[in-house]
C-alpha cells in the first residue's frame, strides 16, 4: 500500500515539477511547486523521516512559497509574464539542449546506480519514524552544534542583508526624486 | 514502505533534471529561482535517500536528516536574498527577464 502511495506521489511530483517548468505564468509555476513540496513532505513521511516532513511543509510550503507568491503579486506578473516568456521554439535553443546533456547524464548515473543493486530496503517498524525528534535535537545540538551555530550565523547574515537591499532600495528612489 | 532507496534517488534525479532543464529556458528570473529551489529538494531526497539506506532497524542514521535541515535553511536563506535581489531589479529595469540583464556582459 505504502509502495504504491510512493510511487504514485512520485509521478505527481515529477509531473508538477514539469507544471513548474513549463507554465505559461509564474502563478501557475508556484502553485505547480507547491504541489511538487507537498508530494515530496508526503514521501519524506513514508520514507520514514516524519521531522523533515513536518518542516517541509512549514519552511518549503509555509515560508518559501508565500514569499514567491508574495514577489509575483506584489510585482503583477500574473500576465506580464506571460507575454514575454520564450521568444523562440526552446527545443532550439543551446540551453536546452545543455539541459538535456544533463537530464540524460543524470539517467545513466542513476541506471548505472540501480543495475549495481546494492541497496537493500530498510525496514521501518510501523508508528515509528527514522528521526524521532529527539534524537535528531541529540544530533542536532551535540556532533553539529557547530553547524547549528554557523547556520544562525548565515540567517543573521541573511537578515542583515535584505535590510541592507531594501534600504537601499529607498534611498535610491529618494535620489530619483531629487534628480 | 519496502521501496528500495535507489527509487528515492531516481525520483531526486528526476527532480534534479526537470530543475536544471527550467534553470537553462526559462527567461523568468522567479521561475529560475523557483528550479533552484526545485534542485534544492532534489539534493534534500538524495540526503535522506542516503540516511536510510545507511540505517540499520537497530541504529538510525540521521546525518543525511540533519543536512537537509541545514539545506532547507539554506533555501530559505537564498530566496528571501533572490527575491529581494529580484525586487531591487524590478524598480531599476522594470522587468525580470533575465534577457535584458546584460551589463556584465564583456
Amino acid at each position: 500500500m505504502a509502495e504504491i502511495l510512493f510511487y504514485v506521489l512520485s509521478a505527481a511530483a515529477l509531473l508538477f515539477g514539469l507544471g513548474v517548468v513549463l507554465a505559461k505564468s509564474p502563478m501557475m509555476s508556484v502553485l505547480s511547486l507547491l504541489g511538487s513540496f507537498f508530494c515530496l513532505a508526503v514521501i519524506y513521511l513514508l520514507a520514514g523521516f516524519q521531522f523533515l516532513a513536518a518542516a517541509q511543509i512549514l519552511v518549503y510550503a509555509g515560508a518559501i512559497l508565500v514569499l514567491f507568491l508574495f514577489v509575483i503579486m506584489l510585482l503583477n506578473l500574473g500576465e506580464l509574464g506571460a507575454i514575454a516568456e520564450r521568444s523562440n521554439s526552446f527545443l532550439d535553443s543551446t540551453a536546452a539542449r545543455i539541459g538535456a546533456v544533463i537530464a540524460v547524464g543524470m539517467g545513466v548515473v542513476g541506471l548505472a546506480a540501480a543495475s549495481r543493486a546494492a541497496f537493500q530496503p530498510v525496514r521501518v517498524e510501523p508508528g515509528k519514524g527514522l528521526d524521532g525528534l529527539e534524537a535528531i535535537a541529540t544530533e542536532l545540538f551535540g556532533r553539529y552544534s557547530l553547524a547549528f551555530e554557523a547556520a544562525s550565523i548565515l540567517l543573521l547574515a541573511t537578515m542583515v542583508a535584505v535590510i541592507a537591499l531594501a534600504k537601499r532600495q529607498r534611498r535610491g528612489l529618494k535620489n530619483g526624486g531629487r534628480a | 514502505m519496502n521501496v528500495p532507496s535507489e527509487h528515492l534517488l531516481f525520483l531526486a534525479a528526476g527532480l534534479f533534471a526537470i530543475g536544471v532543464l527550467g534553470f537553462l529556458i526559462r527567461r523568468n528570473v522567479i521561475i529560475v529561482l523557483m528550479c533552484i529551489e526545485l534542485m534544492l529538494n532534489a539534493a534534500n531526497l538524495t540526503f535522506l535517500a542516503a540516511s536510510r539506506q545507511h540505517s540499520t532497524p537497530q541504529v538510525a542514521n540521521l546525518d543525511g536528516a540533519v543536512f537537509s535541515i541545514f539545506v532547507i535553511l539554506v533555501a530559505a536563506c537564498e530566496a528571501a536574498v533572490g527575491l529581494a535581489l529580484i525586487i531591487a531589479l524590478f524598480r531599476l529595469k522594470q522587468t525580470v527577464e533575465a534577457d535584458s540583464l546584460s551589463e556584465m556582459k564583456g
